[in-house]
């Protein structure tokens, strides 16, 4: 199979870093999974769409918008009322859940190509964050797993804490490269490394 | 004698010196100064020049109240004006300059102003910029030209011409509560708060919290008042779920409960370190406010109350505390209320003669009596300071017996070099006043107290009169309390307080009128509003506060009165013969401070400007392509870069698609996915044509309007499945057709069961046209064919190319037979590149959006410059697609009388016959006069040369549309300076039969 290629491009350069006292308290990377798909449930049938979710991917989501759980190499939660993001390391996630949601259910788009997932880790991850949304990522308000769209000027995000202090970030592939450049930017302060 | 610096106290450090310049001399101060303090220690009294009279001005207030001493700080060649001297603080290298005056400070040629301060009285700007009224100039536009001139002569600093480098930054925030000022009130509200366990945001003003314990001399718990202040202030940095924002200063307060402030990050710093901003705009969403935001001190009214070495009592007392700054060697201590007195008392015991206490009141209390005889000071008691002496410092107040508000009497001389002045205290209640109602007057203090809150808001401490160390902490530690939920805090959890009871309360006298002529009494120090302006404004009928204050500038602009509010006031209500409440106040609006527009801007230009970039994006720059932005898009104009000009460009790249093949890079179209079993039901309502009738893998042409009828956007969808859609639409238009769509279902039809997603970064498009295009497919697609069979003209296939899945519809823009090859976007690249191999044989070449445009041209179709929103379906001849079977959003309105009018303009093709270009906006006219501007009867909307057809063409909307076809008529491009005879021919150029595309 011929591999995608990543939207950073020349934006994309490894290495750390370090601020004036030079720490590197931040990692900045693209995750490049192989699938992120949108299932929408129809209004009342949100929990056949969960379980159909648990039945692909094993992770068991609350009805609502937010909740999220992280597994390894797959990751889902909803991000508006009915509708959830699903994504997994490996190819083949919307035939598999297009296998299993029905049209009276709802529906499966493939953004695989669409969205471009980045990750922030480390303990000022919410920090650096804050300067683009606003969104509390307390972890008592953020917990792990839990997901949110936002935007940040005119990118669309979709943003899940995908640990204590790490959160993935899926933003519209033609915006990837600007934002990464952004993001790389508001970082200088804390310092970082990008791999 | 002049300010000096005391030999110990304060919280500089006198261990390190810091070196800065200000007019070009250089200075020294310490560690903890700011300008003010440190250009006071060196001798300096004189600060700036007035606006209007530049007058020399000193240092009146200590604090963010500041309206005299501002000044620019210069960075290189980058300019910041207007900075209160107060609030700067110094380091190496720090570089100021004065402003409003010429050539210097201490040589102001400005200062002739004062000579004309009749002429430049209230309302000045109003009257004089009418021209003048009789004489030779009377109708002339003389004052225009004088405009240039007073303005330069008042004013306050120039803001330079340079862009600024410095890095800015914007922060969200949310917290549970948020406290504004970090004095006792406020630090005792975060503690309960924090403690509580609420997250909680402090936010200080200064770089130094504390307010008023840094320099009240009182005792907390045992300890001075600031190391009871700086203990707390610790323990709360030590909180995980507190946060401190010195330098901060939260200046709007917002409907939610959202509050704005501006953190002056690295301001006091010779160099920002890496990455850290200059200043960072915080949008904080708070659960609940604390507001201790204190008090601003008041001037009193008096002739010559701004000679250099009057200033405030508090000022001189923080001056003392924090930076140890005696601010006069023999001072004088004039005010309407006891706690001025501490001011007496404190520069006493530093080493200051007072010279006296003069005491608007006939009656001083017991308390006040002592502190004055602590300072040595005899006490005048109903007297008023009536006029001041000295040229750019003071050196002699004039005191005058004061009956019932009445100077009387020959005035007593007395030598000084200091006047301290107190007319009690404003609270703080700028931010209330944003969120809230109209604040209170309170007689007893003579000052307006905040409004009851609209918003979850409480006040504490000095801002909400309750001025005392004790009933701030107490103030604190019940809004502390109420904001954390809990219960009503005990007494016993309040921290002792060991103060100087004194009666805060003024009394109700601002302003002194002097018995016969005298010098000016200022009222609004910043922008040089004297009491005589107030009673001008009334005597001209100017009478309403918010009148008032617009036709004085009192409390405008960045000061927003902080100083001059009340007895701005007071004086209105005395010439009007009421009470200050029944004047009223204006409402304190934001920001409470000036607020840098790099703050306001941050983030959102230049490399961090957000775009937007196609798969191919890359390729295209390589390939010489010169980008074009096209909204937040880059994409190709033209692949120049061998020397040709854009129009031989895109002609070469048009002839050679037309004779050929070409490919462009579609994938900027917006595209959205339209699923659900009610799909095609909804797309038969949103568009003119029907869509539940198009077979599955095909795709149909599709026109929508707006609700009002006229034409909204236009594009092809493809049916991918039976309940699978894949909507395109303009590249422009795509974000407002989504929201449109989402609207619709949300509102309109919520029963359907459709989902919309933007899949426009989904896929990668590329648009392969010309006679040789098929072949071009033909020799890379595998899976399937792409005969005229199996891929007739609105066809999909799906299939491979070089071992991508990619899915390709036969639809044509050009007018040539053409294809959409769509695949996932991570792909794209690899596609486009396999596409321009499999080209080569054909002599492919990419074409940008000028060959593009061109092409569509020459084939009549539409796009955004005539769906302009002006235009209906008919005006584009596009009445086919006008559905008569079937509703559609905008079917409704579309047969409105003037929207079917046969003079409408309507779409034709423009030759020009003088072979020169057509540019789009360009008129048309039927007269064959370029010197008339008239009677135009369409306008171009977009023009090339076709190289189809060898000439200059255009599509254009006109009057009576193809009524017109085989008429002559002029392009009228006045701004252009382009006026030529054309023709009027069908917009239908090139293969009006559609030959070239189908087959």
């Amino acid at each position: 199979m011929v591999e995608p290629v990543s939207p950073l491009g020349a934006a994309w350069k490894p290495g750390a870093y370090p601020n004036t006292a030079g720490e590197t308290g931040l990692v900045l990377s693209e995750t490049r999974p192989g699938s992120i798909v949108q299932a929408a449930a129809w209004p009342g049938r949100e929990k056949t769409l969960i379980d159909a979710i648990k039945s692909v991917t094993g992770l068991a989501l609350a009805d609502g918008a937010g909740a999220g759980q992280v597994d390894g190499a797959k990751a889902a939660f909803g991000f508006a009322p009915g509708k959830f993001l699903a994504i997994d390391q490996k190819e083949g996630l919307a035939a598999a859940l297009g296998a299993v949601i029905d049209v009276d259910t709802g529906t499966v788009t493939d953004l695989s190509h669409g969205r471009t997932a980045l990750r922030l880790a480390g303990p000022k991850a919410d920090w650096v964050l804050a300067k683009f949304f606003a969104l509390d990522f307390s972890q008592t308000t953020f917990p792990l797993g839990a997901g949110r769209a936002t935007s940040h000027h005119d990118i669309f995000a979709q943003i899940q804490r995908s640990g204590a202090e790490q959160f993935d970030l899926y933003v519209f592939r033609s915006f990837a490269r600007a934002f990464w450049t952004a993001l790389c930017h508001a970082s200088e302060e804390t310092g970082y490394t990008v791999g | 004698m002049s300010p000096r610096r005391s030999t110990e106290g304060g919280r500089i450090d006198r261990g390190r010196t810091i070196r800065f310049s200000f007019d070009g001399k250089s200075y020294h101060g310490h560690p903890g100064d700011t300008l003010a303090s440190a250009l006071m220690a060196n001798g300096m009294r004189l600060f700036g020049r007035s606006f209007k009279y530049h007058r020399p001005r000193g240092l009146l207030a200590a604090g963010v109240d500041e309206p005299n001493a501002l000044v620019t700080v210069l960075k290189g060649t980058v300019r910041e004006p207007n900075i209160a001297a107060t609030q700067i603080e110094i380091h190496e290298g720090l570089t100021v300059e004065s402003q409003n005056r010429f050539p210097s400070l201490d040589v102001d040629a400005g200062a002739v102003n004062q000579l004309a301060g009749g002429l430049l009285s209230a309302g000045f700007y109003y009257k004089t910029f009418m021209g003048p009224v009789v004489g030779p100039l009377r109708g002339t536009r003389f004052w225009m030209a004088c405009e240039h001139f007073i303005r330069r002569a008042a004013g306050l600093g120039r803001a330079g011409r340079d862009a600024d480098p410095d890095r800015y930054e914007r922060m969200n925030a949310f917290c549970d509560v948020l406290v504004t000022g970090a004095g006792p009130a406020g630090l005792m509200a975060a503690k309960v708060a924090a403690e509580a366990g609420k997250r909680v945001i402090l936010a200080d003003l200064e770089p130094v919290p504390g307010g008023s314990a840094k320099w009240s001399g009182d005792t907390i718990d045992g300890l001075p008042a600031a190391a009871w202040a700086q203990r707390t202030i610790e323990a709360l940095g030590a909180m995980d779920t507190v946060r401190l924002l010195p330098r901060t200063t939260v200046w709007g307060y917002y409907d939610g409960n959202t509050l704005a402030a501006l953190e002056r990050v690295t301001d006091h710093k010779p160099a920002p370190d890496k990455g850290e901003p200059r200043h960072r705009h915080w949008t904080i969403r708070a659960g609940a406010v604390v507001l201790a935001t204190g008090a601003f001190e008041r001037p009193l009214v008096f002739p010559g109350n701004d000679r250099p070495g009057v200033m405030l009592a508090d000022a001189a007392v923080r001056l003392l505390r924090e930076y140890g700054v005696v601010a006069g060697s023999r001072v004088a201590l004039f005010a309407n209320n006891d706690d001025a007195y501490r001011a007496a008392a404190a520069l006493a015991e530093a080493g200051a003669t007072i010279a006296t206490i003069v005491d608007m009141r006939d009656t001083v209390s017991s308390a006040a009596r002592a502190l004055a005889e602590r300072a040595g000071a005899e006490i005048l008691a109903g007297h008023a300071v009536s006029g001041t002496k000295g040229g750019k410092a003071l050196r002699e107040i004039a005191v005058q017996r004061l009956r019932e508000g009445e100077i009387t009497g020959q005035p007593r001389r007395i030598a000084v070099d200091c006047l301290l002045m107190s007319g009690g205290w404003s609270p703080a209640i700028h931010l209330a006043s944003q969120a809230g109602t109209a604040p209170r007057w309170d007689e007893a203090l003579q000052a307006f107290l905040p409004p009851a809150p609209t918003q979850n808001w409480i006040g504490a401490g000095a801002f909400a009169g309750h001025f005392a160390t004790a009933a701030a902490l107490a103030d604190g530690l019940a809004a502390g309390a109420k904001v954390a939920g809990g219960k009503p805090p005990r007494k016993s959890a309040l921290p002792r307080v060991e103060t100087l009871e004194l009666d805060i309360a003024p009394a109700p006298v601002f302003a002194i009128r002097p018995s016969g002529k005298a010098g000016k009494a200022f009222v609004d120090f910043q922008h040089d509003v004297t009491a005589e302006d107030v009673r001008q404004a009334h005597r001209e009928g100017f009478v309403s506060v918010e009148h008032l204050k617009r036709y004085t500038t009192l409390g405008m602009a960045t000061d927003q009165g902080k100083t001059s509010n009340v007895p701005g006031l007071a004086i209105m209500a005395e010439a009007r013969g009421i009470t200050v409440p029944e004047v009223g106040t204006t409402r304190f609006r934001p920001p409470f401070t000036p607020v840098s527009l790099g703050a306001l801007a941050a983030e959102r230009y230049g490399e961090l400007r957000p775009d937007r970039l196609t798969p191919m994006h890359d390729w295209h720059v390589e390939s010489g392509a010169t980008m074009y932005a096209a909204g937040l898009w880059y994409r190709p104009m033209v692949y120049g870069g061998r020397g040709e000009t854009v129009e031989q460009a895109y002609v070469r790249e048009a002839a050679a698609t037309r004779a050929g093949v070409g490919i462009v890079d579609v994938s900027t179209l917006g595209k959205i996915m339209v699923q659900g079993p009610d799909a095609a039901d909804f797309l038969d309502r949103v568009y003119t044509n029907k869509f539940s009738t198009l077979p599955v893998m095909k795709a149909r042409y599709g026109l929508m309007l707006r609700e009002d009828g006229l034409a909204y956007d236009d594009g092809t969808t493809w049916r991918l499945s039976q309940t699978d859609f894949l909507m395109t639409t303009t590249t422009a238009n795509a974000g407002k057709v989504m929201q449109q769509l989402e609207y619709y279902l949300d509102i309109v039809w919520p029963d359907l069961k459709v989902a919309l997603t933007s899949v426009s970064d989904e896929w990668a498009g590329a648009a392969i046209a010309g006679p040789h295009s098929r072949d071009v497919l033909a020799a890379c697609v595998a899976g399937t064919a792409v005969d005229n069979d199996t891929l007739p003209f609105m066809g999909i296939v799906r299939g491979e190319i070089d071992g991508v899945p990619v899915m390709i519809c036969r639809l044509s823009f050009s007018g040539e037979r053409a294809y959409e090859v769509y695949c996932g976007a991570g792909h794209g690249l690899h596609v486009w590149e396999a596409l321009m191999e499999a080209g080569k044989p054909f002599a492919i070449v990419p074409y940008g959006l000028e060959a593009l445009g061109t092409l569509r041209i020459e084939k009549g179709h539409v796009t955004g410059a005539e769906i302009d929103g002006r235009t209906t379906g008919r005006d584009l001849y596009l009445d086919w697609m006008l559905s008569k079977k079937k509703p559609f959003a905008g079917s409704m309105m579309m047969d409105r009388e003037g929207l079917c009018d046969d003079d409408r303009i309507r779409l034709v093709g423009i030759v020009a016959l003088d072979d020169r270009p057509l540019g789009g906006g360009a008129h048309i006219v039927e007269h064959n006069d370029p010197a008339e501007i008239r009677d135009s009867i369409g306008h171009v909307t977009a023009g090339c040369y076709s190289p189809a057809l060898g000439k200059y063409i255009a599509l254009a909307l006109v009057k009576g549309g193809k009524t017109r076809h085989g008429t002559r008529a002029f392009v009228s491009d006045p701004l252009r300076k382009r006026f030529g005879p054309v023709e009027i021919v069908s917009h239908h150029f090139y293969d009006p039969e559609g030959s070239r595309m189908h087959g």
